[in-house]
């Protein structure tokens, strides 16, 4: 039993519960763990399944007392760095397309120049019809790239911000078990 | 389909605030005061959790009031009751699980159980 207690202390001077609160529940439950054994109810009838687990239980406890904050949900734990290592994937992907396509040349993604093509010459043998404005719409091959430099840019932000996410996710990780 | 323990469990997990909040509305208790006032009504608590966490989350929002006293001659305990929040939450748990208990009844009600033996 005080073994239990025990455990559950550390892990309440692990998380950084304040001492007089970690005390108070550990006094609680030893109290009432000692009660329990008088009277013939084990431990786990007290406690539950978490009689075998005191770092949990003790977590548990002091997250919900609001002394702690709540451990974050495992599931989202384990799917982060899958979301996140495809979005790095994908923003080091359009990085080195943008890149290839502005060092290549080819193919040309570029805006287009628009502008009105050279008149025809006038015909007199039909002066009633107007002469037809063609649009002819040219690919300038001087004309910058902006659909090229766009990608490279939005890859470098996406880049920059798949650092930061893994950065933080790093520092939220909880420190591995002793 | 969840097994007879696993699903006793989960059906009391919705409950169980509402029965401790229930026990200590009779006069204030410690923790296994409060086990033992389920125990003598046929509910145990086995699987998962106990009650400490929840008591834990029903003092941070406010629904019991905490004070510590010696008890019968052993060490001082921490006696909980319910706070007027925590007994107005009570009664509307009550009154929904009212409403859902008799759902359920009227749906399970005229299933007739046969048990092999």
């Amino acid at each position: 039993m005080s073994d239990f207690v025990e455990q559950c202390r550390g892990e309440w001077r692990r998380l950084g519960v304040p001492d007089p609160l970690a005390e108070e529940m550990a006094a609680d439950l030893a109290s009432d763990l000692a009660e329990a054994e008088a009277d013939g109810v084990s431990a786990e009838e007290l406690l539950g399944s978490s009689a075998f687990d005191p770092r949990s239980f003790a977590a548990a406890w002091a997250a919900e007392r609001g002394i702690i904050p709540d451990p974050p949900a495992r599931p989202n734990t384990r799917r982060r760095p899958l979301v996140l290592a495809a979005f790095t994937a994908v923003a080091a992907i359009t990085l080195v397309v943008a890149a290839l396509l502005l060092a290549t040349g080819q193919p040309r993604v570029s805006l287009a120049a628009s502008r009105t093509g050279p008149r025809l010459p006038f015909t007199p043998a039909n002066p009633l019809v107007p002469p037809p404005t063609h649009r002819i719409v040219q690919a300038d091959a001087s004309a910058s790239a902006p659909v090229e430099w766009i990608l490279l840019f939005l890859a470098v932000v996406a880049l920059g911000f798949a650092a930061w996410l893994w950065t933080s996710w790093g520092r939220s990780r909880p420190p591995a078990a002793v | 389909m969840a097994p007879g323990p696993q699903r006793r469990t989960e059906l009391l997990r919705g409950v169980l605030d509402l029965c401790l909040l229930a026990v200590m509305d009779e006069g204030p208790a410690y923790g296994y005061e409060m086990t033992k006032r389920l125990r003598e009504r046929g509910l145990a608590i086995v699987g998962e959790g106990s009650i400490y966490p929840l008591l834990g989350r029903l003092e941070r929002d406010g629904l019991v009031e905490t004070h510590r006293a010696a008890s019968n001659g052993g060490p001082p305990r921490k006696y909980y009751r319910p706070s007027s929040a925590g007994r107005l939450a009570l009664a509307l748990g009550v009154s929904e699980w009212r409403a859902a208990r008799d759902s359920v009844d009227a749906v399970l009600a005229p299933v007739k159980v046969e048990v092999a033996s």
